[in-house]
């Protein structure tokens, strides 16, 4: 029998990661070829802005599986490789290096680039970003000399690199330019819970503003807001988010915030896929785009079912993120367009309670969970569900989450 | 009749009680704390296991997922462990759980740690 056309996975993140070990796990007998432009191995990303920021987690302990795991898998690692072009007619593709790969299909897991802020001054060193390994060892190493922080955006990435710092015993101020932080995600009454839980920690917090330039002689020495506030720092970390990587075949495949896909994860062009942050997938009725752990790992396990089985795994999972910040753990699923009814149950006072968001059919469409484990398992459900519920049950946090639909 | 031999045995083999067999009905499932360690134990069809109760992929407390048979499902990534020996059904743990022995004398619990 002859082998199957090999496989090749662009971009070696948990989306590629999974992907790649699914397509063996499924039986498929061909090349699986594993390429990313970063030269480390596969690493989780979760803990940069947490664990290893503290140094609680060293960074040998990042890397997702063994060398031998890919080894006993046949996954071949190409790592360090960018890629020239993607020629779909004789389906080949031609690296940086020279090296020509024939394929018989492809899964872009290509991921997402930072957003840059363009202003004077950004050139100045202890100006940084976060989003690879290399770039987490870089701030890391350079905190023994900071006192003062600045951190650009209060997002998630800014939110738990501030949790982080403040528990070194840094001075952090972060400047937002929305009026409440997280406030496009939860609406505003929660981002208003995210402000107070910064500051109730001693992190300053400067919304409505935003950062016109850096100063300083080689370092950054301040940050001046539009407003003209005058921020003294030693270190500034910018964190506004990102964008998906969607310049391979961009002008053959239909994009609109990622490449487009089906529930089986093909896009317009056969025999290429995608999966995770840069793909945008149908989700009960609309497409959308994740950025978050959970669906990197499900969409690429999930879109690999399909290309070694065609069109056998529609996917459907219910978003989910969770983030660790002061000791305290959020975890929301689902997905929401705002405004939307809001039911709270619990108590907030405490940091124990749960914010459900309402469609116009009773239906919960997304849940915020703080330190309330015991309640994920079965929101998650009740979304994926899509009943109608009974809004007073839900409130009542004596009556349990599986006695709640009308 | 309580047996004191069977408990002096049972010490000298290193289970500690931890509770009473009525505290954990068929189905569900518990966490103790017996010296350092955060155990898990759970009754599937009237027989108790034990394993640690702390995920082995991140930080999370397994007694705040669920019990489905002998299926236990982690609150933080859902990763689903075999309670019964340990061994990981779904990811994204890769490691299995550690397993202790546990016995029922008289009505009470005991686990070897």
């Amino acid at each position: 029998m002859r082998e199957s056309k090999p496989i090749i996975i662009i971009g070696a993140g948990l989306s590629g990661l999974h992907a790649a070990e699914t397509l063996r796990h499924e039986g498929f007998d061909g090349r699986i070829i594993l390429i990313d432009r970063e030269k480390e191995y596969p690493y989780d990303r979760p803990p940069l802005s947490k664990e290893l920021m503290m140094g609680t987690m060293s960074s040998s302990e990042i890397y997702l599986r063994t060398i031998s795991e890919y080894e006993r898998l046949k996954i071949e690692l190409r790592l360090g490789l960018n890629i020239d072009e993607i020629n779909t007619e004789n389906k080949t593709l031609i690296a940086d290096d020279g090296t020509i790969i024939h394929w018989g299909k492809i899964l872009l897991a290509t991921g997402t680039k930072l957003r840059e802020l363009n202003i004077p001054g950004n050139n100045l060193e202890g100006i940084h970003y976060l989003k690879t390994l290399a770039d987490a060892k870089s701030v890391r190493q350079s905190l023994d000399d900071v006192n003062q922080i600045v951190i650009i955006g209060a997002g998630f990435i800014g939110a738990e690199l501030a949790s982080s710092f403040n528990k070194l015993g840094k001075e952090v101020t972060i400047v937002e330019k929305s009026e409440t932080p997280l406030a496009h995600i939860f609406g505003d009454e929660v981002g208003k819970y995210f402000f107070n839980l910064h500051t109730s920690h001693g992190v300053n917090v400067i919304t409505g503003d935003s950062v016109e330039r850096f100063e300083g002689t080689d370092r950054v020495e301040r940050v001046v807001t539009r407003d003209g506030k005058n921020i003294s720092c030693q270190a500034v970390i910018v964190g506004i988010g990102v964008k998906p990587n969607t310049e391979l075949l961009q002008e053959k495949i239909s994009c609109e915030n990622g490449y487009i896909v089906n529930e089986f994860g093909e896009t317009s062009l056969p025999d290429v896929y995608a999966a995770g942050d840069c793909a945008s997938w149908p989700y009960q009725g609309k497409h959308i785009r994740v950025e978050h752990w959970d669906h990197a790992m499900n969409h690429g396990k999930n879109v690999a079912i399909n290309m070694v089985q065609n069109q056998t795994a529609p996917y459907h999972k219910v978003p989910y993120f969770w983030s660790d910040q002061y000791g305290y753990r959020f975890q929301y699923f689902g997905y929401t367009t705002l405004p939307k009814p809001t039911v709270w149950r619990g108590d907030v006072q405490n940091h124990r309670f749960s914010c459900f968001y309402i469609n116009n059919e009773g239906i919960i469409e997304a849940a915020l969970i703080v330190n309330q484990p015991k309640e994920a398992l079965p929101v998650r459900r009740l979304i994926a569900e899509q009943k109608s519920v009974d809004m007073e049950q839900l409130a009542n946090p004596q009556s349990s989450l599986k006695k709640v639909h009308t | 009749m309580i047996d004191k031999t069977n408990y002096t045995e049972l010490t000298n083999n290193g289970y500690h009680f931890v509770g009473y067999s009525t505290s954990i009905p068929d189905g569900e499932m518990q966490e103790l704390t017996v010296g350092k360690e955060v155990v898990l134990i759970a009754r599937i069809d009237g027989n108790l296991y034990a394993v640690d109760g702390i995920c082995s992929h991140a930080y999370a407390e397994l007694v705040d997922g669920e019990l489905d048979e002998h299926c236990l499902y982690c609150p933080l990534h859902f990763a689903c462990f075999d309670v019964r020996n340990g061994e990981v059904l779904e990811g994204p743990a890769t490691e299995p759980l550690p397993v202790f022995d546990v016995t029922e004398e008289n009505g009470e619990i005991w686990v070897k740690v």
